[in-house]
């Protein structure tokens, strides 16, 4: 066998368990998640997805196991942990009332440093809606901004809860592009969804989440495989088009906001 | 830590929060217009009062010279107000029964008819009721020197003692100036206590603070910026109190500005702290909300808010005096209207200096962030 040269990977969970009331939400779960790659978490409501992601996040406590962020121990050394992930969270949670460049430079300042606002913005094509309030923005708008608020700090993983519920078809695949210009970037994508689709164009690599438990790991392309192997069969009617195709095609790509 | 870093969060968020503040209609109304709304109600009520005056009805039964020139003069003082509507003895009586009136005052009919001296005579009568006898008290007295110094004039006789009055120098307080110490303290309560109760909720419920708790940002970081912007809100809104007060009602500000601007800010970061361990604590409006009720409410009656507390039975007095809002409205009213000193104000100030370490232990203690 070939001594393959393999990075270590960024995030390690070993046997991640937490209950609310001894209902278990994640129970017993290990995982890597390798450097540069955008990993999924899917799965029902319910199966422990956001549970899993803010215990990476420092924001919930580990009942027991593990977690290791770039070598440091979420546990331990949750503030050490904080300066390098960046959370966008499910809902855009800003406050009202207060300019796009505000906001950047407050959550920035959180971090201790002083960002250019406008060249922040222009990155994901706000820089007009500099003076606007968060609350004036469209849903496709507030995400876009919600991803470059939190990245504000440059940091080495980016979380995302569910980060395309609710948006047109437009909107969806605008944030496919900027969450792959991210990764490109080389940040480490952590994102959950129940979106098959998005899951398999996007993820470099998915896990299926079911009743706090991981029941699948592995590249999109290689879970349909084994399935095949499997003997699987769908009713075969190839189709080489569908209704969202139609939709993009009718309605072009052209963000509308 | 690096000091400049750890403070520019502070700075950042305190910056930003006071410039939200003034584009947020709804806090503007109740940051600086329900204060104000207060000041004018009260201002209304207890700002032109001068000196005590009775309302009294004057019922001359006499068509004497003497006694219409006597009814004459007692229009003038300025120590009673005549009713003119009730000139007999029925109405006046239904009248004082409902507390309209503090007193009678009946000349009979044979007041001030020349008999067999050579100059008037007469016994003018005070009626009053169970609940008026001070008023009468004073009123019989007043009487009493003017009906001496009349009869100084028509009996020249020598009067070895007497007695004079004059008027002291020192300024005195007017209820108008107890009354708007305890107008600001209420609009403290408003801003430290309601702002915070009402913000922190709504920003879990928006998910503001979840966000942030993924951020480095500490707690008392958080806390700090909170309280300064809320400090410089307070103080805008308290300087505006003032220059109403003392332009509309002519509030008389005998202390040192600094000293009182200072004093007011301890305050507010104080009473501030009570509104962010309620805020920080609750998970929504519905926990926030009754609890801040029960801890508001006795500050608003006992600490003097909107009557003074030499008022209250003794004991009473004791029990408020250790309420976080009572020196702070006891300050504020020695310090602007009685010209003292912070040096002076010891007790108050180690009273404050108490709750704000008790109520900001608690607030860090019980702060969630979602």
């Amino acid at each position: 066998m070939v001594a393959k040269k393999v990075a270590k990977p960024i995030v390690e969970v070993r046997d991640l368990t937490k209950a609310y009331d001894k209902k278990v939400a994640v129970d017993g779960i290990s995982f890597d998640i390798k450097k540069g790659e955008i990993f999924g978490i899917l799965g029902p409501n319910g199966a422990g997805k956001t549970t899993t992601l803010e215990m990476i996040e420092t924001i919930r406590s580990i009942d027991s196991g593990s977690i290791t962020v770039d070598g440091l121990d979420v546990a331990k050394q949750a503030q050490a942990v904080k300066y390098i992930i960046g959370v966008q969270p499910q809902s855009p949670a800003f406050m009202d009332k207060v300019k796009l460049t505000e906001q950047l430079q407050q959550l920035a300042s959180a971090y201790g440093a002083k960002v250019d606002g406008h060249k922040l913005l222009e990155e994901v094509g706000l820089s007009e809606k500099a003076s606007s309030y968060v609350e004036n923005l469209s849903g496709g708008q507030k995400q876009r901004f919600s991803i470059a608020a939190s990245l504000v700090h440059k940091p080495k993983i980016f979380f995302m809860d569910e980060p395309t519920t609710g948006l047109d078809p437009q909107a969806r695949r605008n944030l496919w592009d900027l969450i792959k210009e991210t990764r490109d970037k080389g940040v480490t994508v952590l994102l959950t969804t129940h979106y098959m689709e998005e899951a398999e164009l996007l993820c470099d690599r998915v896990a299926i989440m079911d009743n706090g438990k991981i029941i699948a790991l592995d590249t999109p392309k290689n879970l349909v495989q084994q399935l095949l192997k499997k003997g699987f069969k769908k009713a075969q009617h190839v189709e080489q088009a569908n209704l969202e195709d139609v939709f993009i095609d009718l309605t072009g790509k052209e963000l509308r906001d | 830590m690096d000091l400049q870093k750890a403070f520019l969060p502070v700075f950042t968020f305190a910056r930003i929060g006071i410039r939200r503040a003034f584009r947020d209609k709804t806090a503007i109304f109740f940051v600086f217009l329900f204060p104000l709304i207060f000041l004018f109600v009260f201002g209304g009520i207890f700002g032109k009062n001068n000196g005590v005056s009775f309302k009294v009805a004057l019922i001359n039964q006499s068509n004497s010279a003497f006694s219409k020139q006597f009814v004459d003069q007692l229009g003038k003082d300025k120590s009673f107000k005549i009713d003119s509507k009730s000139n007999t003895l029925d109405s006046a009586k239904e009248k004082m029964s409902r507390s309209q009136l503090d007193a009678a005052i009946v000349l009979p009919a044979d007041f001030g008819v020349v008999k067999n001296h050579q100059y008037p005579s007469g016994q003018a009568k005070i009626l009053y009721t169970q609940n008026s006898q001070s008023a009468a008290q004073t009123l019989q007295s007043v009487l009493d020197a003017t009906f001496t110094g009349i009869n100084h004039q028509l009996v020249h006789a020598d009067t070895p003692f007497t007695v004079t009055g004059e008027q002291l120098n020192t300024k005195s307080l007017t209820q108008f100036d107890y009354t708007f110490a305890g107008l600001i303290g209420f609009s403290i309560i408003g801003l430290g206590i309601f702002g915070p109760v009402n913000v922190f909720p709504e920003l879990k419920k928006a998910g503001v603070l979840r966000r942030l708790h993924t951020t480095p940002l500490r707690v008392w970081q958080y806390f700090v910026a909170n309280v300064l912007s809320q400090a410089v809100i307070g103080l805008c809104s308290m300087v505006l109190m003032f220059v109403v007060a003392m332009t509309v009602f002519h509030l008389k500000l005998n202390g040192n500005i600094a000293e009182l601007a200072l004093y007011i800010t301890f305050g507010i970061a104080m009473i501030f702290g009570i509104g962010m361990a309620i805020g920080g604590w609750a998970k929504d409006q519905n926990q926030a909300a009754p609890l801040a009720n029960i801890v508001v409410f006795p500050m608003l009656f006992l600490s003097g808010t909107f009557f003074p507390r030499f008022l209250m039975p003794q004991w009473l007095q004791q029990v408020s005096n250790y309420l976080p809002l009572t020196p702070v409205i006891d300050g504020i009213r020695l310090l602007a209207t009685e010209g003292k000193h912070l040096t002076q104000l010891g007790p108050q100030l180690g009273m404050m200096l108490g709750w704000t370490i008790v109520v900001y232990l608690i607030a860090f203690r019980s702060f969630r962030w979602e």
